[in-house]
């Protein structure tokens, strides 16, 4: 593989995963915001389908938007199978589950108190949403960690939906894939060492914002 | 006379079906503080949350400066008013970042905030603390902040519940003392709930006195603690049930009552042959080594049977036939050479001892029988 294939390669698995994590937040934290203030009839079962979601296998996930996008599909009019946009699309619905539970986990880790008294010094209700997530960044900060890692990892559903074309939609783990099936093992172990380093380097960035935090804002007895 | 800050009516509240407040009149008037006083579960929190906006009645109207509140008004009327939790609940941040939360929630420019935030932490002998975290500061110290996030935002309407409750004696009188000196400064109408009386009694310029979530008496201090209208509310001023008896006689008022052995004198509604309950404060009973001549006319010979340290006094266990408790000074007990065992005379005068109907005698709905 070429350097400038392998920097294609890299910068589309970067382009997708983010933009997936990205969109899964946009739709993700109001919807953990929604059920965590809010009580409606079937709260209970979305929160298990939510955390069912969490440990959903890319395959399932690659097979399910594949039968939405397929040429005869429901949604095949669109013809986005095989191109980037049903690979974000795969992957933000593997990252929604994950931001939405560890959301919603990260926010049940709040005392209820703080936001009674944040109500009763005279937050309005989306003031007290504001509080709700400084409260919780620590744990909304493990979300989207958790989210980026688990979509950026994956090789089920990209390859699926995105079909591993060459130059167009392929991205580090179905090169990795690609290149150990045709024996160019040299070329994979790069891509995979590429591929850690990169999870490494943003998780480690995202940890490093999450301590930081942690370091200023908590200590021992806090509350 | 000007309409009062703030009217209650008809107010319900209820959780889970069951009815846990119920406040038929309420008022607040302007620049005043108001206890509100009463044994904990009475609902004093809940019609706290109430009246702050939080808590939607099942039923009632508040009227908040002589207009009613409907649900387009708590988002404006939220700025006025100011509650304060019980537990002192701290957000992310600095001393400083949560005296500022609640002026940033209000949108209070930036210079009028430094402005405000120098001025209260000179009122509450902050300044040293602003840069510390809120789990470095001590319980005295927590309290002190909580209070003043409150004053910073200068509400006309400031709701406190337990403002002083869980801290030692001495951090809890320096603390009242300087949120009283504070409050008469800025004139800040205020509801206090508290359970202690004493607090009530030094802060409050009214007391609304609550039981099983009903307020059952509103006065000054002074006035329910003289006639506090039951011996339920008597008790929770700080009267000691004393003994229960029946009238013997009944002349124009005063009581001759036996009970335990004893005759006791007091004033009274009940006729003869009613039971009743007596109370009194231990404060005014008098000990004294013999039986002297004196218009005081109960007089029981005694035996001390404990002397414990109460606030600043002694509290000494008496038992002349029933129970008897005294507050005196350390230098009278030195005086007097009391121990246990010793034997002392105890008087009480008929004028301070109230006389309440036996409880047992009176039905449910509080009517006596």
């Amino acid at each position: 593989m070429s350097l400038g294939e392998i920097i294609q390669v890299t910068w589309l698995s970067l382009l997708v995963s983010g933009s997936a994590v990205l969109l899964a937040m946009a739709a993700g934290l109001p919807a953990a915001v929604l059920l965590y203030l809010k009580k409606f009839p079937g709260k209970r079962l979305i929160t298990a389908l939510v955390n069912t979601g969490m440990g959903l296998p890319p395959v399932v996930v690659g097979l399910l938007v594949a039968v939405l996008l397929w040429r005869t599909g429901p949604l095949g009019f669109l013809g986005m199978m095989y191109t980037p946009a049903a690979m974000i699309f795969a992957q933000f619905l593997i990252a929604l589950p994950l931001v939405i539970g560890l959301s919603l986990a990260a926010f049940e880790q709040v005392d209820p108190e703080i936001l009674l008294q944040a109500r009763a010094l005279g937050a309005s209700r989306f003031q007290t949403i504001l509080v709700l997530f400084r409260e919780s960044r620590m744990g909304q900060l493990a979300a989207v960690i958790a989210a980026f890692g688990g979509v950026v990892s994956e090789v089920g559903a990209v390859m699926m939906v995105g079909g591993n074309l060459k130059g167009y939609t392929r991205v580090l783990t179905t090169a990795i894939v690609q290149e150990t099936r045709t024996g160019n093992l040299r070329s994979a172990i790069y891509l995979a060492l590429i591929l850690l380093a990169l999870s490494f380097l943003i998780n480690l960035f995202l940890t490093w914002l999450q301590q930081k935090g942690a370091r200023r804002w908590q200590g021992p007895g806090w509350k | 006379m000007a309409r009062p800050g703030l009217e209650v009516r008809n107010l319900v509240v209820q959780v889970a079906g069951r009815k846990i407040l119920e406040v038929s009149y309420f008022d607040l008037r302007k620049g005043e503080c108001l206890a509100l006083f009463g044994p904990n579960g009475s609902g004093k929190s809940t019609f706290l949350r109430t009246i702050s906006l939080l808590q939607k009645p099942e039923a009632g109207e508040i009227y908040y400066q002589g207009q009613a509140v409907g649900p387009k008004d708590r988002e404006r009327l939220q700025q006025k008013i100011v509650y304060l939790l019980q537990k002192p609940v701290f957000f992310r941040g600095t001393v400083r970042d949560n005296l500022l939360l609640g002026l940033r929630f209000r949108g209070i420019e930036r210079k009028q905030q430094t402005a405000r935030l120098e001025k209260t932490a000179e009122l509450f002998n902050l300044r040293s603390l602003l840069d510390k975290f809120p789990h470095e500061l001590s319980g005295g110290e927590r309290q002190r902040v909580h209070l003043a996030r409150a004053f910073i935002l200068e509400p006309e309407f400031l709701y406190l519940d337990e403002p002083f409750n869980g801290l030692d004696v001495r951090f809890r009188e320096e603390l009242m003392s300087d949120f009283h000196k504070i409050r008469k400064v800025t004139g800040v109408t205020t509801v206090l709930v508290t359970h202690i009386r004493q607090e009530a009694v030094y802060l409050a310029d009214r007391m609304a006195v609550m039981l099983e979530g009903r307020i059952v008496k509103v006065g000054t201090p002074e006035e329910i603690s003289s006639a506090p209208d039951s011996s339920e509310i008597s008790r929770l001023m700080g009267q000691e049930a004393l003994v229960e008896g029946v009238v013997e006689r009944a002349d124009n008022g005063l009581l001759e009552i036996r009970g335990h052995g004893q005759t006791i004198y007091a004033f009274g509604r009940q006729k003869a042959g009613d039971r009743v309950v007596l109370t009194f404060r231990p404060e005014e009973v008098i000990l004294a080594p013999a039986r002297p001549a004196s218009s005081v006319r109960n007089w029981f010979e005694a035996e001390v049977r404990e002397i414990r340290p109460y606030d600043r006094m002694l509290l000494v266990l008496l038992d002349c036939g029933f129970r008897l408790k005294a507050f005196v000074s350390r230098s009278s007990v030195e005086e007097l050479g009391l121990g246990p065992g010793s034997k002392v005379w105890a008087g009480i005068k008929a004028t301070a001892l109230s006389t309440w109907p036996d409880p047992k005698e009176i039905d449910s709905s509080g009517n006596e029988k």
